[in-house]
């Protein structure tokens, strides 16, 4: 007897070249006693296909079998506790486009207290891992921290998501043997649990180390723990790289290392570019940048300016303002006798932009809340930002000052007809603060 | 001032995922120089974009109704759900001036117009006797579409199926237009559905086969209407696009009182149309319901049936062989259900055969079960007798749902069609309901 795809194939052809196959409906008579022998009826054979389709249809469908499955195998159990619902449907926003830039340190804070994300939203956490480089595998490793077993789990079942597993070569192999992304974090685990060691890794490796290697070496040291003296003969040594990457990098770090000796000779050009001077209108800031940029500043990492039409900044604004962005902020609460606050306060000028910012650079490099929050403070009650670098330094500091400024006891709400940006730096200070926050209260066990 | 809204009920309002998008970054992007809510409902804006004058924007909660001077068509703009985001995050202050003149113009005005709008249904019609005439004609041209759409159906298999793939969209749409002007819009959308099906895969010739059968069946159903038991007929006359008004379902209907939980929800965009369809379960009865809305493109939809949510509700259904349309006649209590109980593939396979033993167009059908997804052979979902579905293949990954379930049983709501199951929702292991 004909069969559902003997239909299928006399319809393909036509029924003007092939005859229509009887059928047998289940549960219905044969063929023969029934209007759907093709020979019995005088519908037009075109008719009498499609009305033996039609049954065969509803009797196919209601009368469909149950298949078979491979199971799984199922999950290692995760005993680590939920985040809080609150924590959960953050995570949520932030993969729907909020403040992505702020998922690492969201992860980050994750890992660090022991907790697991919700499993519905493991997915969306992996695929947005996947489209960062490879090269920072920051985010990944962090993601699959999160994610943990279940995590896991899905990257056995969807190849997209291999990273996962696949920053296996651990221990040393991985630094032999992985590629740049799994000697970055090879090297960053170490710095995190030996310093010294990874500084040793580092010296060793330095010289058959490519300028991109090289690079990577000081960004990672960059990232870490804070530096500490013995750190800085190596970066001293780096300032006279033949690569430009890695010398900004050497002076970068040297800038925020205390008691290094490049803060010194910057403190130095500080010290004569800036001076507080009393005045009929109480006491101002004075500066003085320096004349030109000699072979010294060069070695420490000051560019002679910006190539023409890239800033508004004349030469010399520039130079003062790399040269406070490298200098120990202790030299201004000394030299002025004065605490953060009161030093950002100060009346300047027009060179309250350029110290602003240069400030804001040397905080986050040193990384000084006391600074960062006499900053955050004097953008967000005193004078407007007055220009567009003010805006990026703001919108950095929000970044990465202490977020219990974001505290709603410790921030005021944006007066009406606040600039955009402090709008901005304040909603993500509270935003900061409250995705933290968050992560303390509310564990479900189980 | 109303209630805070939550986020997820502010971005289900966005009309599609770019403008929500959009709006997030809006949201959270510092450009909104001036907010304010005042007077219980209504909330202001100004968004300083590209544009040299700030974008003014106005929302009335209770419609919720949107006024925006930016040129987007779409309602809600971005502007209108960046502001909703800004107050669902409690960043617009409740002001202690009265909003701006261009706001406060309007937000008056709309609040008068609402409170004196009549309802959506049409009127009684004003004269019955040509009220009448023209369902009469509608009939005529109805029974005469139909004869064509045979004739069409006949043509195809006359001529053999294998032409379809090289068809392109206008072979359907040709016809799909000449039902709309035999003013049955119901096959108008069956039909143009069927240009993707040569496209979908091997089996599609016995996809469209099966399709051109069932639409036959409409046909000949149709002209056949006076021997159909009533339900039945009712049903054939949904299909093919005969509306029945609400005010008739409600007069006609039979309020079922239960406590209606939401089991899933699905959008689909049609042509110039979205609809939403959304799958309640009553935990009473056990019976289940669809209420479907409809938004014109770039319109929100109905938003009040949120997955996760439950309603001690009245429900009138839409007579039909087998009623699961439904209209909510009346709303009580909003009410939290645990998971509903899940079904194994056996009980779903013998209500689905028995459902279409009533209805043989049916193509989708509400599915709770207690399953475990699985990968091999193809995506699926097995219950605790190893009996398996397939899920449908339109249905991406399913991602959220393995992950859910990490290889262990869960209990997943869907829709079960000839295709496979379309997973909607997913309880996790709190309990809580997780859309897919």
């Amino acid at each position: 007897m004909s069969t559902w795809q003997d239909l299928v194939t006399a319809s393909l052809i036509g029924t003007e070249r092939a005859p229509v196959p009887p059928v047998r409906i289940p549960g219905l008579p044969d063929p023969a006693e029934t209007l759907l022998d093709p020979a019995e009826t005088l519908l037009d054979p075109a008719e009498t296909l499609l009305d033996s389709a039609a049954l065969l249809t509803a009797a196919r469908r209601a009368g469909r079998p149950a298949g078979h499955a491979e199971p799984l195998a199922a999950a290692g159990p995760d005993p680590r506790p939920l985040v809080s619902p609150a924590a959960g449907s953050r995570l949520a926003r932030m993969l729907s486009g909020e403040h992505p830039d702020l998922l690492t340190e969201w992860l980050a804070a994750v890992v660090d207290r022991g907790v697991r994300v919700p499993a519905q939203l493991v997915p969306g956490l992996l695929d947005r891992a996947r489209r960062v480089s490879p090269a920072d595998p920051e985010l990944r490793r962090l993601a699959a921290s999160a994610g943990g077993p279940r995590a896991r789990w899905l990257a056995g079942l969807n190849a997209e998501w291999t990273f996962v597993t696949a920053d296996a070569p651990a221990g040393e192999d991985a630094w032999r043997l992985g590629d740049a992304g799994q000697r970055r974090g090879y090297l960053t685990a170490l710095r995190a649990t030996d310093p010294g060691g990874a500084r040793d890794l580092i010296t060793a490796s330095w010289d058959a180390a490519g300028a991109a290697e090289r690079a990577m070496f000081l960004s990672v040291l960059a990232a870490g723990p804070a530096l500490g003296p013995a750190d800085e003969p190596l970066l001293e040594g780096a300032l006279g790289d033949r690569a430009d990457d890695v010398r900004s990098w050497a002076a970068y770090l040297l800038a925020g290392l205390p008691g290094s000796a490049l803060g010194r000779r910057m403190a130095g050009r500080a010290r004569r570019s800036l001076r507080l001077e009393a005045g009929p209108r109480g006491t101002r800031l004075i500066a003085s940048p320096p004349a030109e940029c000699d072979a010294s500043m060069r070695r420490d990492g000051l560019a002679p300016g910006p190539g023409a039409g890239r800033s508004q900044l004349a030469d010399r604004t520039h130079l003062l303002l790399e040269v406070v962005a490298r200098t120990p902020l202790r030299t201004w609460t000394d030299s002025l006798a004065l605490g953060p606050a009161a030093i950002v306060a100060v009346l300047s000028g027009d060179w309250a932009p350029v110290l602003f910012v240069g400030w804001s650079r040397a905080a986050i490099a040193q990384r000084n809340q006391d600074w960062m929050a006499a900053l955050i403070n004097e953008a967000l009650t005193g004078r407007p930002p007055a220009m567009p670098a003010e805006n990026g330094a703001l919108s950095q500091l929000a970044r990465r000052a202490d977020p219990a400024i974001g505290a709603p006891d410790a921030l005021a709400g944006p007066e009406p007809g606040a600039p955009l940006a402090v709008r901005a730096a304040i909603r993500v200070l509270r935003f900061r603060y409250e995705m933290l926050k968050e992560l303390d209260v509310g564990y479900s066990h189980g | 001032m109303a209630e805070r809204w939550d986020r997820a009920r502010v971005l289900a309002l966005a009309t599609d995922p770019a403008s929500q998008r959009a709006a997030q970054a809006l949201a959270c992007g510092g450009s909104w120089p001036l907010t304010g809510a005042a007077g219980g409902n209504a909330l202001w804006g100004e968004c300083q974009g590209t544009a040299a004058t700030p974008y003014r924007t106005a929302i009335e909660l209770s419609g919720p109704a949107y006024r925006c001077s930016c040129p987007s068509r779409k309602s809600p703009c971005k502007h209108a759900v960046a502001l909703l985001l800004l107050w669902a995050d409690g960043a617009v202050m409740v002001a202690h001036y009265a909003p701006p003149a261009w706001a406060a113009g309007w937000l008056n005005t709309h609040a008068a117009e609402s409170s004196n709008a009549p309802a959506k249904d049409p009127a009684e019609p004003a004269d019955p006797k040509a009220a009448l005439r023209r369902a009469e004609q509608r009939e005529e041209r109805v029974a005469s579409g139909l004869a064509e759409l045979d004739r069409w159906l006949c043509d195809q298999v006359r001529q053999g199926l294998a032409a379809s793939q090289q068809a392109g969209y206008r072979h359907w749409d040709d016809i799909a237009a000449r039902m709309v002007d035999a003013q049955a819009p119901g096959l108008a959308e069956r039909l143009r559905a069927l240009a993707a099906v040569p496209h979908s895969g091997p089996g599609w010739e016995g996809r469209l086969l099966a399709e051109y059968a069932l639409l036959r069946l409409l046909a000949v159903a149709y002209r056949e209407q006076a021997a159909l038991p009533p339900p039945l007929r009712d049903t054939v006359r949904s299909r093919i696009g005969f509306t029945v008004r609400r005010a008739d379902v409600l007069a006609a209907g039979r309020p079922v009182r239960d406590h209606w939980q939401v089991l899933g929800r699905r959008d689909l965009d049609q042509e110039r149309l979205r609809v939403r369809r959304v799958w309640l379960r009553g935990r009473t009865s056990g019976r289940h319901a669809l209420v479907l809305s409809f938004a014109a493109a770039g319109q929100s939809l109905d938003d009040s049936l949120t997955v996760g949510t439950g309603a001690d509700a009245e429900l009138v259904f839409y007579p039909a062989a087998i009623p699961m349309r439904a209209l909510i006649a009346a709303r009580h209590d909003e009410i939290r259900l645990d998971p509903p109980p899940g079904e194994e593939v056996a009980e779903l396979l013998a209500s689905w055969a028995k459902a279409l033993g009533e209805d043989p167009w049916l193509d989708s059908w509400p599915a709770v079960l207690a399953a475990t997804p699985a990968r091999s052979p193809g995506p699926c979902l097995f219950d605790a007798s190893g009996d398996a579905l397939p899920l449908h293949p339109g249905a991406g990954g399913c991602w959220t749902l393995f992950a859910l379930s990490g290889g262990h049983p869960l209990t997943v709501a869907g829709e079960w069609t000839p295709r496979g199951l379309w997973p909607l929702t997913a309880w996790d292991e709190g309990g809580m309901a997780v859309p897919l």
